[in-house]
């Protein structure tokens, strides 16, 4: 099975040990990702308020990338999934808009048809590898790690591209920790958002929304988060301390990348899955990874 | 490529089937003869210990939750305060939370158990009425009306529908305040100032069209806080009136915004000017663009995240372009913000 792998730009940068773990993890079920080194950033939600046609050429590239190489697309991040979402519905829909992207796309010998499948890392674990074998491939069943599973925004609304009446009803990274032998447990930050695309201006609303989240999920009984997007776990992870602060009390919420949580079921150390690499240690992590993994630390 | 046809799943999907997440399946759990528990906040002398009346609600076929409402105030609580007035998804005025989602009480099917709250963010007068005051002060505020600059150039005025989609979209707006309600950025009162999503698409319904003033727009759009809104979307997936409010109005009135008081949107221009040189973010070269040196104010964090390796100092001030960086720049052009 083998995919065009878009990372984009958070595990790229600061979110880096998201890109090592979908590499060692994907490898280990077997996809091959082919990662498009000359894609560009997606917009993020900025370019594509103030530059529409910039946002969507930049997205429908990405996109004829993938089908250069005739391979479907794999995201790992919310909203660079709906940014080429959005991008090719919009392209679908305004034949001209296509044929104007596609001519600035002709300048450096790319096009894109309109069939590149689009598919986040927690779909295709779903679709692709499926349960049977996702099932078969557990070598260390996360029993007793009770996590709180993280949506966030992008990947389950708006409902025109998802067809969720109630987001809330959502339950596809339960159903993926429970594969994977965790206890997914039920809190009401679950698919709020984190406040990420307001932070580069002004933290205040990430901290205090996501506060919310963590503080329900510790309630819970939640011993870890696990998010499918970098940008919530920036939030999540990244802004714990200031979130404390603000709070007046200690968290000390571990926070794992999706494909970090499948990696510890299918037998890999936390060092290996760079879990060290996050401003809250995971420490307590360390008795749910495989026995004799943990010398490899 | 795909797994086995028997085990292929709709991954986007998965939830819907168990949680009755269509009005057909939802329907489908109640029959003529059931009974419905539902659960009203009341406030004020009607509260019981727990700000909360439960009534048994003999369900009838095509029931909504106004039938409900309006069973429970003929039969067993006559001091029941809601709100309706069309009764057919025109007014606005019935909107209520049904299990903590925002709805229409004349549009929304029953559940076999309900819990019927007010709608947040707006104070409570009692039981299940709001006070919406401060939704109309804002709207107000906003100056929701055309005002020409100079006169018309003909009569009646050419008018391209093209350039009349969003505002037609925030036409269809009905005031329910399901959006108000279900906005986390307006849950968080005075942390910032933004406007909230109903009182941007009734600005939307002028500040979109074409005909207006700009520089009346330009007044509008500064009292928003509009860059405020952190995309979540939990208003689109609300409104009863199916208006995509992020996309066809929030972004729409942003791009205004961005062209007419351009310091609003400072950070937007930062990231799009860092994308066109670099090809991707640099989070630490977006960080200090817009927050200049208050960025690195909060020594702590940066300690960390050097230590984390989650800031890479080198790429940050060498200026690294990547790999997409040639395409970014053709694409995106290296146009000065104005």
């Amino acid at each position: 099975m083998k995919f065009a792998y878009y990372p984009g730009c958070s595990a790229r940068s600061t979110c880096a040990e998201l890109n090592d773990a979908t590499h060692l993890v994907a490898a280990k079920l077997g996809l091959e990702l082919v990662q498009l080194e000359s894609a560009t950033c997606t917009g993020a939600r900025e370019l594509r308020a103030i530059d529409p046609v910039g946002f969507y050429t930049l997205n429908v590239r990405i996109l004829a990338l993938a089908e250069s190489h005739s391979l479907p697309l794999m995201t790992i991040c919310n909203t660079c999934t709906l940014n080429v979402l959005d991008a090719h519905a919009a392209f679908t829909d305004d034949p001209e808009l296509a044929a104007s992207i596609n001519v600035r796309l002709a300048e450096e010998g790319l096009h894109y048809s309109g069939d590149t499948r689009i598919s986040h890392f927690l779909w295709v674990l779903h679709e692709d590898i499926g349960e049977a074998r996702l099932r078969d491939m557990v070598v260390n069943p996360l029993t007793g790690l009770t996590v709180g599973a993280f949506y966030g925004c992008h990947i389950t609304r708006p409902p025109a591209r998802y067809g969720f009446v109630d987001s809330r009803n959502n339950s596809a990274l339960e159903k993926l920790a429970e594969i994977l032998g965790c206890k997914p447990i039920d809190y009401t930050g679950r698919n709020e958002c984190c406040g990420f695309h307001t932070a580069a201006h002004d933290e205040k609303v990430a901290i205090k929304l996501t506060g919310q989240h963590i503080l329900s999920a510790k309630s819970g009984g939640a011993k870890a988060m696990v998010t499918p997007c970098p940008l919530c776990h920036t939030v999540l992870d990244g802004f714990q301390r200031e979130i404390e602060k603000d709070l007046g009390k200690k968290l000390n919420m571990p926070i794992l990348h999706l494909p970090q949580l499948v990696g510890l079921a299918l037998g890999f150390s936390p060092r290996e899955l760079n879990i060290n690499r996050h401003i809250v240690a995971a420490r307590g992590l360390d008795r749910y990874a495989a026995a004799d993994r943990v010398g490899a630390d | 490529m795909l797994a086995p046809a028997a085990e292929r799943v709709d991954a986007r999907r998965i939830g819907q089937a168990e949680h009755h997440d269509t009005l057909a399946a939802r329907n489908a759990r109640l029959a003529p003869g059931d009974t419905l528990t539902v659960r009203v906040r009341r406030s004020g002398d009607a509260a019981s210990g727990d700000g909360f009346d439960e009534f048994a609600v003999p369900y009838q076929k095509w029931m909504r939750v106004l039938d409900a409402l309006n069973w429970i105030a003929e039969n067993a609580a006559t001091d029941l305060a809601y709100r309706w007035l069309c009764g057919s998804k025109m007014c606005g005025t019935c909107a209520v939370r049904m299990n903590g989602r925002e709805v229409l009480a004349c549009w929304e099917a029953v559940e076999p158990a309900m819990t019927l709250e007010p709608l947040r963010n707006l104070p409570v007068i009692r039981d299940l009425v709001v006070d919406r005051t401060r939704y109309e002060d804002k709207v107000a505020s906003l100056e929701p009306w055309l005002e020409r600059a100079s006169a018309y150039a003909q009569f009646p005025e050419p008018l391209d529908h093209r350039r009349m989609q969003n505002a037609s979209k925030a036409l269809d707006c009905i005031s329910c305040m399901c959006c108000y309600s279900a906005c986390p950025v307006i849950g968080l009162g005075d942390v910032t100032n933004f406007a909230g999503p109903a009182p941007l698409v009734q600005l939307g319904q002028t500040a979109l069209d074409p005909r207006n003033d700009p520089q009346k727009v330009r007044r509008s759009l500064a009292l928003t806080d509009i860059f405020s809104c952190v995309s979540c979307y939990k208003c689109e997936e609300v409104c009863p009136a199916h208006i995509p409010i992020v996309t066809r109005i929030i972004e729409p009135l942003k791009a205004k915004a961005a062209e007419l008081v351009p310091a609003m949107a400072k950070h937007s221009f930062a990231l799009r000017d860092i994308v066109a040189a670099r090809g991707r973010v640099d989070p630490g070269a977006l960080v200090l663009r817009v927050q200049g040196l208050r960025a690195l104010a909060n020594v702590s964090r940066v300690i960390r995240m050097l230590m984390r390796r989650k800031l890479n100092p080198l790429r940050t001030f060498l200026n690294i372009r990547t790999a997409a960086a040639g395409a970014a720049s053709r694409i995106l052009g290296t146009r000065k913000p104005k």
